[in-house]
C-alpha cells in the first residue's frame, strides 16, 4: 500500500513540477526605438521644438547628395571630370566603349533619393503642422510657405536631372504619377503660389530659425527667394513675361552685389556635413579636373577661370582622360554653396529679355561680363548670337553648379559637346532609378 | 477488493519466491577489464543481460556483479566495442578493443538527452576533437570545419588573422536576415556578431558589413572542444524555434574523467604566407608609353635603371611571414564525485601584412561536481582575451585606406617607400601610400569575453520503470569589444580635408539565457519500449550597447579622441528577448523503431506582436532493420531508414517594427530627418519547414554510408525591398517571399585496412543544394548590400530563380550571369598510421561550380596594372567597358586543406627527463597548402560584405588567403 502511495505520490510530485513550468511566463511590451524618436509622435500634437527640429532636417538635407548630382551632371556637360575610385565616373557617364547609362548606379539613383528625401522631410513637416495646436495660424502658413518652396526648388533640381519629376509623393504607399517636365514645371508653379500665398501671411517673422538664409529669414525676405525660383521655373517653360514679372519680386538687383542669395552652409559639427565640392588641391585619387575646353575655349582675361580653376602641379589623367587645371570653386571643406544667387538672377533676366528687348539684354550681359574683367559685349544682336553668348556667360558664371548640362540640353545643343575618347558619347539626361518601377 | 488483493498478494509471492531461488543460483562473478596494451580501463559499465544488475569498473578495472551461470554479461564504454561474454566459474578477463564504429556514439540533440547514433533520425554532422583539431592547428572554430561535415557550405570572407567565415547550413535561410547558425556552447547561446569599427568612416566604405570586421567566434579557442554537433535543419533543429532556421551548432567542451589527472601540453610553431600572388605585369618602355603616355615612360625608364628597380608592392605589402605560436595547457582528471577540466591557452598570430596579426588568451575551468544522489552540477567558466589587427582591405571610396585597392593603381616605377627623413611620398595616383598605411595606420579589435554556463541536474525520483529529472541549464555570454580606427593627419587624402581620423567603439554585449526542463524516462511493455518525455521553457535576452565615438580635424601627432577638434558619437541600443515553452515525446521500441514527436512555441519581441506565440512542430521516425528478429544478413551490420521533418523561425532584426527619424544638424543646431528604413508594424518571422528523409549503413563492419535527401521551405522571408526613393523612404522590411532549398547530402567512410602494422581510414563526402525563390511579393529586384548595381552585377531576386543567381545588366535588361551555389561540394578524409608510430593524414576539399564577380580586376585593369593586360585576352577584356560579363568568373576550386604528419615517440623514450611523461608526439602539419583553381584573383573564397546575408561571392580586393605551416609538439602527462 505505502508502495502505491509513494508512486502516486512521486507521480503528482512530477505532474506539478510540468504544470509549474507551465506557469513560469512573462509578458512582452511594446518596444518603441530606444535609439530614435518616432515619426508617429511628431505626426500628431508636435511641439514647436518638434517642427523646428523638422525644419532643420529640411535644410541640412537640401545639401544631401549635391555633389553627386553636380560632379555626375557636370561630367556629361564637359565641364569638369571626377577622377576618383569609381571607375564609372570616367566611364559610363562620358558613353565610354558603349555604355549606357544604367539606371541602378548611383549617378541615377543618388540624385534622385537625396531630393526626395528633402522633399519628405518638408511633407512630414506639412502633415505635422496640420495635426498640432502648437501654433497660432499664421506661423503655420510661415512653416507652410518655407515648406512648399523648398519641395518646388528640389523639384526643379529632379527636372533638370531627369527630365520628369513625381510631384504627389506625400503618401508612401500611394505616390502620383510621375510628370514629364511641362506638367511637372505647371505643378512646380502652382505649388510656389500656394506657399506665395501662405508668406504672405505668415506675420513679420517666422517661429524657426534658418541655417543658411541670411537676409531671406523672415517672410517678406523669403517672398523674394520663393519668387526667383518662380522666375527660373517660367524661364525654363518659356514663358518670358511671367519670369520677368516673377523676377520684379525677387531679389534681383541688376547694381546690386552678384553674390547675395540664400546658401547652403557646411561644419564639423557632430551630426553635420561638409562641402563635398571642395577637394585637395594637387591631391590624387580624389579630384575634380577642369575639362580643358574649360579652359581653352575662355575669352583671355576672364576672371572666373582665375577664380573658380587652378593648374595641377603634377599633371594627373585616369582612364585616358586629363587636364591641366583642378577645381578651386571652394577654398575649405566648409566653404558654402549657393542655392541662387543674384547672378543667376541677372543672367535669367537677361536670358528673358532676348527676345522682347536685345539691348536690356546686352545691358544685363555686359554687368556679367564687367564682373568678369571683360570687356563689354561686341558681338551681333542678333537673337541667335545673344542666346550664344548669354550660353556662354552662363556656362562660366556657373560653373561646377549642375547648370550646363540642363542649358544645353533646354537648347538642343547637347550633340555640341566635344568627344574626348573614341567611342564616347554624349547623355544629356538621367534615367529615373529603377526603384521607381516606371 | 478482496480479491484483486489476494491475487495481488500472490503474485508478488510468488515473484518473491523466484527471486529468491535464483539469487540461490546467483553468485559473485569479479574480473577485470583491460584494453589491448594491458591497461586497465576504469568506468565501463558491466550490465547482465536481461536484469537489472549492473556494475562500474574500478580505477584498476575490477568490478563484481551478481549473476547467474549462464547470463551474459554486457560491457560497453564510450569509444570502445561492447563485448558480451558468458558468465563462466572463474574470474572473467575481457579486453576490450577501441572500436571504430560510429554506431553507439552519444550525439547531443539539444535537449535534455541525448541519442545514440545508431538510433538518430536525422543526419545530426559531427566532429570530434580529433577531427576538429587533429591533424593541424586550427585557429578559429569556423574555419576548422571545412570539409568535415556534409551539406555546409563555408566561405572565408577574408584572409585576415583571426578569420570570418560564412557557414550556409543547407543553403542560404534567409535573404535579409541571418543566414549563420545558433551556435551553442555548453547550453549558453554564443555570440557571433561582425562588429564593425566605423573605419568606413575613414574610407568612404558604403555600410558596416564591408569594414571586414572579424567574427567573435574568433574568441572561442578549438581545442577546448570536446566535439561538434551540427543540426543542418529544421527537421533536427526545430526544438530550438525561433533561432534555428539556418540551423544549430551544438559546441561541447571537454570535461574531466575519473582517474588519474592526466596533463595535456601542447605546442605549435609555424608561419603564415601568401597562398598566390597575382603578380606584377611585365612592363616594357613601350607598354608603359601605351597605358600612361611618354612622361610616365621616362619615369618608367629612371626607375628600372635605378639601384632599386621596379618596386612589386604585392610583395612589400603581402610578403611578410607571419609567425604563429601556439601554446596550451591543460589539465583533467577527477574522482568519482567531481571531475575537472582545466585549460589555458595562447595564440600569437602574425598576418602576411607587416603589423596586422591576431591574438588570443584563453582560459577554462570545466568542473562536474556530484553534490549528492539527487543533485549534478556542471560548471563550464572561460574567460578570453582576443586582439585582431586587420588593418584596411576591401571596399573603399577615394580613402586611399585599403591595400587592394590602392595596389590597384600604384605603379611599380613610382617609389613610395620612405625617405631617410621618415617622410612618406604621397602617391601621384591615387589617393593613398600602402606602405604609410601598413606603416602607421591602425585598424584594432580587442575582445574582453566571459562566458559562463551552469547546469544542475536534479533526479526527482528513480524507480525501476521511471526516472524523472529537472535540468536547470543557463549561462552568460559577456563580451566587452573595443575597437580602435586611427588615420593620421598626414595620410595624403586626410591632409587638408578631414586631417586625421579615429574611430574609437566600445561595444557591450550581454547575452542570457535559461532553460528549465523536466525529463521523464519510462521503461514500458516490460523493457521493450523506451518512452522519454520533456517537457520545458526556455528564455534569451540580448541586450546591446555599441558606442561609436569620432573624431577629426586631430592636433597633429595625437591619437586620442580629445584632440579632434570634430567630434561626433552615436549611440545605438537594443534589447531582445525571447521566451518559449516546448515538448517532446521519444519511443524506442528495441532500438527497432525509434520516433519522436515535439513541439516549441516561441514568442519574440523583435516581432509585430511580441506576445503573439508562433508553433514549430516536429516529429521524426528511424526504423533499424539490422534489430528485427529477422534480419540475418551478417555483413550489414546496420540498415537504417530514417524520416523527419520540422520547423524552425527567424525573426526580422531588431528595429524593423520602428519608423524613426534620424539626428541632422546644419549651421550648429540639430533636429530631425526621416530614416530611410521604413518600419513594419505586423512584421511576422520567416519559418522553415523542413523534411529530411535518409539512409544509414554500415557493412562488413568496416564500410558506412549515409545518404540524406532534404527539401526546405522558407517561407515569409523578411526581405528589404528597395522603395521608389521618390516616397522618401530607401527600404522598407516586411514579409514578401518564400524559398526553397533542396540536395543531397551522401558520407561514406571506409575502415580499409586496420592491422597493427598498417591502418588505413578514408572519408568520402558527396553534398550539393539547389535553392529556388518560389514566391516574390514584388518585382524582381538588386538585394541592397549585396552587390553594386546591374551595372557590375549583383544578387537579384527574381521569383523562380536560385536565390544565389548573379544578374547583370546585358543589353540593358537584366540577365542572369551566373550563381555563386556550387554545382557540389566533395571532401576526401584519409588517415594513415604506419607502424606503432607514424600517422599520416590529409583533408582535400573539392568546390566544383559557382561564379564570383571579380571586381578586384575592374579595378587594376582600370589602373592599367592587372597582369594580363598585354596578352591578347587581357586587352580585350579591359577594352569591354563596364558591362556585367566582363567581371563574372567561375569560382571551383580544390583544396589541401590540411595535411600532417606525427610521429609518436616509443613510449618511454623520454623517462630520463620525467617519468611521469605518458606520450611525447611531433608533428608537422599545414593548411590550405595546395590549391588549384582557375580564379584569377587570391581566393575564389572571398566576400565583401562578410559573413552574413547573402554575401559570399563578390569580391572587392580582400585580404589575401594565406597558408600556414606549423609544427606541432604534444606531450602528456
Amino acid at each position: 500500500m505505502n508502495f502505491f502511495n509513494k508512486q502516486k505520490q512521486n507521480i503528482k510530485r512530477i505532474a506539478f513540477l510540468f504544470t509549474g513550468l507551465a506557469f513560469i511566463a512573462c509578458t512582452f511590451d511594446d518596444e518603441s526605438d530606444p535609439n530614435r524618436p518616432s515619426l508617429e509622435g511628431v505626426l500628431s500634437e508636435a511641439t514647436v521644438n518638434q517642427l523646428n527640429n523638422l525644419v532643420v532636417g529640411v535644410e541640412a538635407t537640401m545639401r544631401a547628395g549635391k555633389a553627386g548630382q553636380t560632379t555626375g551632371s557636370g561630367t556629361m556637360a564637359r565641364e569638369l571630370y571626377l577622377f576618383d575610385a569609381d571607375p564609372r565616373n570616367t566611364g559610363d557617364l562620358l558613353g565610354a566603349n558603349g555604355a549606357v547609362l544604367d539606371n541602378n548606379s548611383f549617378y541615377s539613383s543618388s540624385p534622385w533619393r537625396s531630393r526626395y528625401l528633402a522633399i519628405k522631410n518638408a511633407n512630414i513637416l506639412l502633415e505635422a503642422i496640420n495635426n498640432t495646436d502648437a501654433i497660432t495660424s499664421s506661423q503655420k502658413a510661415g512653416y507652410s510657405g518655407f515648406a512648399k518652396t523648398i519641395i518646388a526648388h528640389e523639384l526643379i533640381d529632379v527636372v533638370k536631372s531627369f527630365g520628369k519629376a513625381r510631384v504627389d509623393v506625400s503618401d508612401p504607399s500611394n505616390l502620383g504619377a510621375i510628370l514629364n517636365e511641362n506638367e511637372a514645371y505647371s505643378a512646380i508653379d502652382t505649388m510656389l503660389d500656394q506657399a506665395a500665398s501662405d508668406l504672405n501671411i505668415a506675420g513679420g517673422s517666422f517661429a524657426f530659425p534658418l541655417a543658411g538664409f541670411n537676409g531671406f529669414d523672415s517672410p517678406s525676405d523669403f517672398l523674394k527667394f520663393n519668387k526667383a525660383l518662380k522666375a527660373k521655373v517660367a524661364l525654363y517653360s518659356g514663358d518670358m513675361a511671367k519670369c520677368l514679372s516673377a523676377l520684379s519680386e525677387s531679389f534681383l538687383d541688376l547694381n546690386g552685389d552678384l553674390s547675395i542669395g540664400p546658401k547652403h552652409v557646411f561644419s564639423l559639427g557632430s551630426g553635420d556635413q561638409t562641402n563635398g565640392l571642395y577637394k585637395i588641391i594637387d591631391n590624387n585619387g580624389d579630384q575634380i579636373i577642369v575639362h580643358n575646353s574649360f579652359i581653352n575655349d575662355a575669352e583671355t582675361g576672364d576672371l572666373r577661370v582665375n577664380n573658380k580653376t587652378v593648374i595641377r602641379s603634377n599633371p594627373t589623367g585616369q582612364d585616358d582622360l586629363s587636364g591641366s587645371h583642378q577645381t578651386a570653386l571652394y577654398v575649405t571643406n566648409v566653404s558654402s554653396i549657393d542655392i541662387i544667387r543674384n547672378e543667376e538672377l541677372v543672367l535669367i533676366y537677361a536670358e528673358a529679355k532676348i527676345l522682347s528687348d536685345p539691348s536690356e539684354a546686352e545691358n544685363a550681359i555686359n554687368i556679367i561680363r564687367a564682373s568678369a574683367g571683360l570687356a563689354s559685349y561686341n558681338g551681333l544682336t542678333s537673337q541667335a548670337a545673344l542666346t550664344t553668348e548669354l550660353l556662354h556667360q552662363r556656362r562660366y558664371s556657373l560653373w561646377c553648379e549642375n547648370h550646363r548640362m540642363y542649358d544645353l540640353r533646354r537648347y538642343n545643343l547637347s550633340s555640341t559637346l566635344p568627344i574626348d575618347r573614341p567611342g564616347d558619347q554624349v547623355f544629356n539626361q538621367f534615367p529615373v532609378p529603377l526603384t521607381e518601377n516606371e | 477488493m478482496k480479491k484483486f488483493q489476494k491475487s495481488f498478494f500472490g503474485a508478488l509471492f510468488l515473484s518473491l519466491t523466484f527471486t529468491f531461488f535464483s539469487q540461490l543460483n546467483a553468485q559473485q562473478i569479479s574480473g577485470m577489464v583491460m584494453d589491448e596494451d594491458s591497461n586497465p580501463i576504469p568506468g565501463v559499465t558491466v550490465i547482465v543481460e536481461k536484469t537489472n544488475e549492473g556494475s562500474i569498473t574500478d580505477f584498476d578495472g575490477n568490478f563484481k556483479v551478481n549473476a547467474n551461470q549462464g547470463d551474459i554479461l554486457v560491457f560497453s564504454y564510450i569509444g570502445y566495442a561492447t563485448i558480451r561474454k558468458e558468465v563462466s566459474n572463474s574470474d572473467l578477463s575481457i579486453i576490450m578493443s577501441v572500436s571504430n564504429t560510429q554506431l553507439d556514439e552519444i550525439v547531443i540533440t539539444g535537449l535534455g538527452t541525448s541519442v545514440k547514433r545508431s538510433n538518430l533520425a536525422n543526419a545530426v554532422g559531427t566532429v570530434s576533437s580529433e577531427e576538429l583539431v587533429g591533424k593541424t592547428n586550427q585557429s578559429t572554430i569556423d574555419g576548422a570545419l571545412y570539409g568535415k561535415v556534409t551539406g555546409v557550405n563555408i566561405t572565408s570572407s577574408s584572409g585576415a588573422p583571426g578569420g570570418g567565415f560564412a557557414l550556409r547550413l543547407r543553403g542560404i535561410s534567409s535573404i535579409n536576415g541571418n543566414n549563420q547558425p545558433l551556435y551553442i556552447i555548453d547550453g549558453v547561446y554564443l555570440n557571433n556578431a561582425e562588429i564593425p569599427s566605423g573605419l568606413r568612416f575613414a574610407s568612404g566604405a558604403n555600410r558596416g558589413n564591408e569594414e571586414n570586421a572579424p567574427n567573435s567566434l574568433a574568441d572561442i579557442d578549438p581545442s577546448d572542444i570536446e566535439n561538434i554537433e551540427v543540426l543542418k535543419g529544421a527537421s533536427a533543429a526545430a526544438i530550438y524555434g525561433t533561432r534555428a532556421n539556418a540551423g544549430v551548432v551544438i559546441i561541447t567542451t571537454k570535461r574531466g574523467k575519473e582517474g588519474k589527472t592526466l596533463i595535456n601540453f601542447n605546442q605549435s610553431v609555424g608561419f603564415n604566407t601568401i597562398l598566390k600572388k597575382i603578380g606584377m605585369r611585365p612592363w616594357t618602355s613601350a607598354s608603359v608609353t601605351d597605358a600612361f603616355g611618354s612622361a610616365e615612360a621616362q619615369l618608367f625608364n629612371q626607375a628600372v635603371n635605378s639601384p632599386t628597380g621596379l618596386i612589386d608592392y604585392e610583395d612589400l605589402i603581402y610578403g611578410e611571414q607571419g609567425l604563429v605560436t601556439d601554446s596550451k595547457i591543460s589539465a583533467s582528471g577527477g574522482n568519482e564525485k567531481t571531475k575537472f577540466f582545466i585549460g589555458t591557452s595562447y595564440r600569437d598570430e602574425d598576418g602576411i601584412i607587416k603589423n596586422t596579426g591576431f591574438d588570443r588568451f584563453s582560459i577554462r575551468a570545466n568542473i562536474d561536481y556530484e553534490i549528492s544522489d539527487t543533485f549534478d552540477l556542471s560548471l563550464s567558466s572561460n574567460f578570453t582575451q582576443s586582439e585582431s589587427r586587420r588593418s584596411f582591405t576591401g571596399n573603399e571610396n577615394e580613402g586611399g585606406l585599403s591595400y587592394g585597392y590602392t595596389l590597384a593603381f600604384t605603379r611599380p616605377w613610382i617609389n613610395l617607400n620612405p625617405d631617410s627623413t621618415g617622410t612618406y611620398p604621397n602617391n601621384p595616383n591615387y589617393s593613398g601610400n600602402p606602405v604609410f598605411v601598413r606603416d602607421k595606420a591602425i585598424n584594432d579589435n580587442n575582445n574582453n569575453r566571459f562566458i559562463q554556463s551552469a547546469k544542475l541536474t536534479t533526479k526527482l525520483y528513480d524507480g525501476e520503470k521511471d526516472r524523472v529529472r529537472m535540468i536547470w541549464n543557463g549561462g552568460i555570454d559577456f563580451l566587452a569589444n573595443e575597437t580602435y580606427v586611427y588615420v593620421p593627419e598626414s595620410h595624403q587624402a586626410q591632409n587638408g580635408a578631414d586631417n586625421g581620423f579615429i574611430g574609437v567603439g566600445k561595444n557591450n554585449f550581454k547575452n542570457y539565457n535559461f532553460m528549465g526542463i523536466a525529463v521523464w524516462n519510462r521503461d514500458a511493455l516490460s523493457g521493450d519500449l523506451a518512452l522519454t518525455t520533456q517537457a520545458g521553457i526556455s528564455n534569451l535576452i540580448k541586450d546591446t550597447d555599441l558606442i561609436f565615438n569620432q573624431a577629426t580635424q586631430l592636433i597633429p601627432g595625437q591619437t586620442t579622441l580629445g584632440q579632434g577638434s570634430a567630434q561626433s558619437i552615436s549611440q545605438t541600443q537594443s534589447l531582445i528577448k525571447e521566451f518559449g515553452y516546448f515538448g517532446q515525446i521519444e519511443g524506442n521500441y528495441k532500438d527497432q523503431f525509434i520516433g519522436t514527436a515535439g513541439y516549441r512555441v516561441d514568442k519574440s519581441n523583435l516581432n509585430g506582436d511580441p506576445n503573439k506565440f508562433y508553433g514549430f512542430p516536429k516529429a521524426s521516425l528511424a526504423i533499424n532493420l539490422q534489430n528485427f528478429d529477422w534480419w540475418n544478413f551478417s555483413k550489414i551490420d546496420q540498415f537504417k531508414l530514417r524520416a523527419a521533418y520540422g520547423e524552425t523561425g527567424s525573426s526580422a532584426s531588431f528595429g524593423s517594427v520602428f519608423t524613426s527619424l534620424n539626428q541632422i544638424s546644419i549651421g550648429g543646431v540639430g533636429g530631425s530627418t526621416i530614416a530611410s528604413l521604413k518600419g513594419d508594424k505586423d512584421i511576422e518571422p520567416e519559418t522553415s519547414k523542413e523534411f529530411e528523409a535518409g539512409i544509414d549503413f554500415r557493412l562488413i563492419n568496416k564500410i558506412g554510408v549515409q545518404l540524406s535527401f532534404y527539401d526546405r521551405n522558407v517561407k515569409d522571408l523578411i526581405l528589404s525591398r528597395t522603395l521608389p526613393t521618390s516616397s522618401g523612404f530607401g527600404t522598407e522590411t516586411t514579409n514578401l517571399a518564400d524559398l526553397k532549398n533542396s540536395g543531397i547530402e551522401l558520407g561514406i567512410n571506409i575502415d580499409a585496412i586496420n592491422n597493427n602494422s598498417f591502418s588505413w581510414n578514408s572519408g568520402v563526402q558527396f553534398w550539393f543544394n539547389r535553392s529556388e525563390v518560389t514566391r516574390l511579393g514584388v518585382p524582381a529586384f538588386p538585394q541592397p548590400g549585396a552587390g553594386f548595381g546591374l551595372g557590375l552585377g549583383t544578387f537579384y531576386i527574381q521569383e523562380g530563380q536560385p536565390v544565389t543567381q548573379l544578374v547583370g545588366n546585358v543589353n540593358g535588361t537584366p540577365t542572369q550571369i551566373g550563381d555563386v551555389e556550387p554545382d557540389f561540394q566533395m571532401s576526401f578524409n584519409n588517415q594513415f598510421s604506419i607502424g606503432k608510430n607514424l600517422e599520416l593524414s590529409f583533408l582535400i576539399h573539392w568546390k566544383e561550380g559557382g561564379e564570383n564577380i571579380n571586381l578586384s580586376r575592374l579595378l587594376t585593369d582600370l589602373g592599367g596594372v592587372s597582369p594580363d593586360l598585354d596578352t591578347p585576352e587581357g586587352s580585350t577584356r579591359s577594352g569591354l567597358g563596364f558591362v556585367a560579363e566582363r567581371f563574372i568568373e567561375p569560382a571551383s576550386y580544390m583544396r589541401l586543406r590540411e595535411a600532417a604528419i606525427y610521429y609518436t615517440l616509443p613510449v618511454n623514450s623520454l623517462s630520463w627527463i620525467s617519468n611521469d611523461i605518458s606520450s611525447v608526439r611531433i608533428g608537422l602539419s599545414g593548411r590550405n597548402l595546395i590549391t588549384v583553381t582557375d580564379y584569377s584573383s587570391y581566393d575564389p573564397e572571398t566576400s565583401t560584405n562578410g559573413g552574413s546575408g547573402l554575401s559570399s561571392g563578390i569580391e572587392v580586393t580582400p585580404f589575401p588567403t594565406s597558408k600556414q605551416y606549423m609544427f606541432n609538439l604534444n606531450v602528456k602527462f
